[in-house]
């Protein structure tokens, strides 16, 4: 993968795949003439981050935000690439290869907006990177577990969210879903695994219990149903489960924006650009940001060296060499289970380290919300600290782009 | 794909994953008889996988001082009727929510333990327990706060949940909050719950006493519900009605043939008397030379509670004593023995405070047939749940 040179095609351009292969950037002509248009009107030459922190504000913009979403988009494409293409590593198959893991990824990007917090010390791309890579494992895990359960297991393994999201995806009346619900909630309270083990192989209810079913949804319900209609609602749950977990990801990667964006653009009152654009400017001038993230890398740095050796080399297993920890507890001779808990311990061990930096000496109170960021902080970090050469920023910002 | 996924296959550092020990899932299983039907017995199940699992990483890697609450011999009662338990570390309480979910998109809590003013816990844990693969998965936490001012409530099912997006994924960040920032508010106010009237409580638990409702929790308001089962007495009791056992602190039932299996559980035993043992009472007034008696543990000592029944004319007054278990050793001074109604409520001379350190604290009641009792002792005894004494 060539990395794209100009501001203009980071923003506008999309990882193009033909039957796995890498085909290369293809150009959406709307987004980059969005992108000529904003940069005419930038009073001055504009980094990389400069234009991530203008997209991302305009996020949640009734008008443009849809907009917005597609060139941020186009932006986390390589941290995506680069999450996909380290995952495939371990996890490539006859099943799954690189274009999947990157298509599961970028479905991962309303959860990067959300917890991105712009104002503390993240950097989108980064940010974005641990998530997709964390995405990627934990959808493969579920779809590995999805696949081993029967319906009746799989209706048991869904949360109330999950199992509405996926209603939801199917496009089903609120009044439909309500009653699917309640179907499924009576199901649950009724029908349990009757063994300590094999619950992923769990039958079909019984008569009895779908009898029963039907009495407890009918208690709750205006409309009566039999078992009958049920068993077929239950049943049309698990579908949509299992379809949830694999979405069509065709439309995903490529933008559908509508005209209205369009007109916008040229509409646009000149003054109130010009203030949002002159405010990032400023915010821009005034960071102090790329001397704290180099004392902070020091601050981590100094944490590693004091770790014991072997949370040092499971640290270094994990994140530069990308072993899963299955693979770490071979290459080590340990538990798993061992695994599990030393990470934990020794991120915990980092992110102390960190924590009482910032109290002493940024005079930061520490909360759990500071602690939450400062966590995500880290595992950039770590990221990068383990993994120099793949396009990660650490230390100062890159200022690359130009128009 | 590697040949043989597992859990540890694609686990990431924020996780926690802990062990069932394969023998545990077991044995596990096999206890877990005491339900009154199929779905409560499998709550319980999974309750404990996680329970077990969890408390053994709280004890090892954030504190040993870490203590089930009420008590673990208490747990069936909690999970006869109610997902979740709570573990105490310190002073903080942790509140361990099981579920099956695999896709760890929500916590969901029942309502039990948010707004129960003394169930309420600091500290949240989202844990997924996979019985096939033996591990408990401790996939993000939150406070009581967060989960009342960010949760949405939802009435069907009674239930707080949160989106994970909203909680903490990153078990790591638990020990270090809990040493930096020890002053973080992790509680919002809990309104109390309605007073039940002891007769108001026997109707509840006469309806709710049948194995045939799966779920009680959702049978009656949950003003009523929650203050039901917030009194220690009338959750044993409605547990072991909906097990079809008889009344199980009944202690006339003892005295005729001996401690019941659930009071037994939790530590009563009788015992003979010898007539020098008796005091300064004469031999006579011993009615059936039996004694009842329970170990408590008080700030780390060990102390014994004794009721023992004595004649006086045709009818029999009970006295509850508490002394140390070490023969000769004393009950330090500011010791109190308090007896209330079952409905919690004072009555005169109904308790027995030690100014200086004391042999023993006793109080003696004279009771009605079939009256109930709540013992108390302050400073509170570890693993104390309320128990309703029936005479």
């Amino acid at each position: 993968m060539h990395p794209r040179k100009s501001i203009i095609e980071i923003f506008s351009t999309f990882l193009e795949f033909a039957s796995h292969r890498l085909l290369g950037w293809a150009k959406d002509a709307r987004l980059y003439r969005s992108m000529q248009n904003v940069i005419k009107q930038t009073p001055q030459e504009a980094s990389e981050n400069f234009w991530v922190k203008y997209w991302y504000s305009l996020l949640h913009d009734p008008e443009v935000g849809r907009l917005a979403q597609e060139h941020l988009i186009a932006y986390l494409q390589e941290p995506c690439y680069w999450a996909a293409q380290k995952t495939s590593v371990s996890f490539a198959s006859n099943q799954y290869k690189l274009a999947d893991f990157f298509q599961i990824a970028i479905a991962q990007v309303g959860k990067v907006f959300k917890g991105f917090n712009p104002n503390g010390d993240f950097v989108l791309k980064n940010y974005a990177s641990t998530i997709f890579s964390s995405a990627i494992r934990e959808t493969l895990r579920q779809r590995h577990e999805i696949d081993i359960c029967t319906d009746w297991a799989l209706l048991r393994k869904i949360s109330q969210k999950r199992l509405v999201e996926a209603l939801l995806g199917n496009g089903l009346s609120l009044d439909t879903m309500t009653a699917y619900v309640t179907a499924w909630n009576c199901f649950r309270s009724l029908y349990v695994p009757t063994s300590a083990s094999n619950t992923r192989q769990l039958l079909q209810p019984d008569e009895q219990t779908w009898e029963a079913i039907a009495k407890a949804y009918n208690s709750q319900s205006q409309t009566p149903v039999n078992p009958q209609t049920l068993e077929i609602w239950l049943l049309n749950c698990a579908k949509a489960a299992r379809t949830y977990l694999y979405p069509n990801f065709t439309s995903l990667n490529t933008p559908t924006g509508s005209e209205d964006t369009r007109n916008w653009l040229d509409n646009l009152p000149g003054h109130e650009q010009d203030s949002l654009l002159t405010q990032i400017i400023a915010e821009e001038e005034q960071q102090t940001r790329s001397t704290k993230q180099s004392e902070v890398k020091t601050v981590l740095e100094d944490a590693v060296a004091e770790l014991d050796p072997l949370l040092r080399e499971m640290l270094q297993l994990y994140y530069a060499q990308g072993l899963t920890q299955q693979q770490i507890a071979k290459q080590l001779q340990i538990q798993q289970y061992t695994v599990s808990r030393r990470l934990t311990k020794a991120r915990e061990s980092l992110l102390r380290s960190l924590a009482k930096w910032s109290q002493q000496k940024l005079h930061i109170s520490v909360t759990s919300d500071i602690l939450k960021s400062t966590s995500a902080v880290m595992e950039e970090w770590l990221q990068a600290y383990y993994n120099p050469s793949q396009g990660w920023s650490i230390g100062e910002q890159e200022d690359k782009g130009t128009r | 794909m590697t040949a043989n996924p597992t859990i540890f296959t694609f686990a990431s550092p924020t996780d926690l994953i802990l062990e069932i020990p394969t023998d545990t899932s077991y044995q596990v299983w096999q206890q877990s008889k005491v339900f009154s039907n199929p779905a409560s017995r499998y709550q319980a199940y999974l309750n404990k996988l996680c329970f077990l699992a969890v408390l053994k990483w709280l004890q090892e890697d954030i504190s040993p001082q870490t203590k089930p609450w009420p008590s673990t011999a208490a747990l069936p009662s909690f999970w006869e009727l109610v997902n979740g338990s709570t573990i105490s570390v310190d002073r903080t309480r942790f509140v361990l929510v099981p579920s099956e979910a695999m896709d760890v998109s929500e916590l969901r809590v029942a309502q039990e333990w948010v707004d129960i003013p003394s169930w309420a816990g600091d500290y949240y844990l989202a844990v997924q327990v996979e019985p096939d693969e033996n591990y408990v998965r401790v996939w993000g936490y939150c406070t009581h706060e967060l989960l009342k001012s960010k949760g949405s409530y939802d009435g069907c099912n009674r239930t707080y949940s949160l989106d994970a997006t909203d909680m903490i994924s990153d078990i790591s960040i638990l020990g270090v909050a809990r040493q930096l920032c020890p002053e973080e508010p992790t509680r919002s106010a809990v309104a109390p719950l309605a007073s039940l009237t002891p007769e108001q409580a026997q109707n509840l638990i006469s309806r709710l006493g049948t194995s045939e409702i799966v779920t009680p929790r959702l049978e009656i308001p949950f003003q009523l519900w929650g203050a039901l089962i917030e009194h220690g007495g009338w959750r044993q009791s409605l547990y072991q009605r909906r097990l079809g056992l008889p009344e199980q602190w009944s202690v006339l039932q003892w005295l005729k043939g001996g401690v019941l299996q659930l009071a037994e559980a939790i530590g009563w035993e009788s015992f003979s008397i010898q007539p020098s043992a008796a005091g300064a009472r004469s031999v006579k007034e011993i009615q059936h030379g039996t004694v009842f008696s329970r170990p408590l543990v008080i700030a780390g000592q060990s102390y014994e509670l004794r009721i023992t029944p004595i004649s006086v004319g045709e009818s029999t007054i009970w006295r509850f004593e508490l002394r140390n278990a070490v023969v000769g050793a004393a009950v330090p001074g500011g010791f109190k023995l308090k007896l209330l109604t079952e409905d919690l409520q004072p009555f005169p001379n109904n308790e027995d405070i030690a100014t200086i350190a004391v042999e023993q604290l006793f109080v003696e009641v004279a009771l009605e047939s079939g009256e109930g009792i709540v013992w108390t002792v302050e400073p509170l005894p570890e693993n104390y749940d309320q128990e309703i004494l029936k005479f």
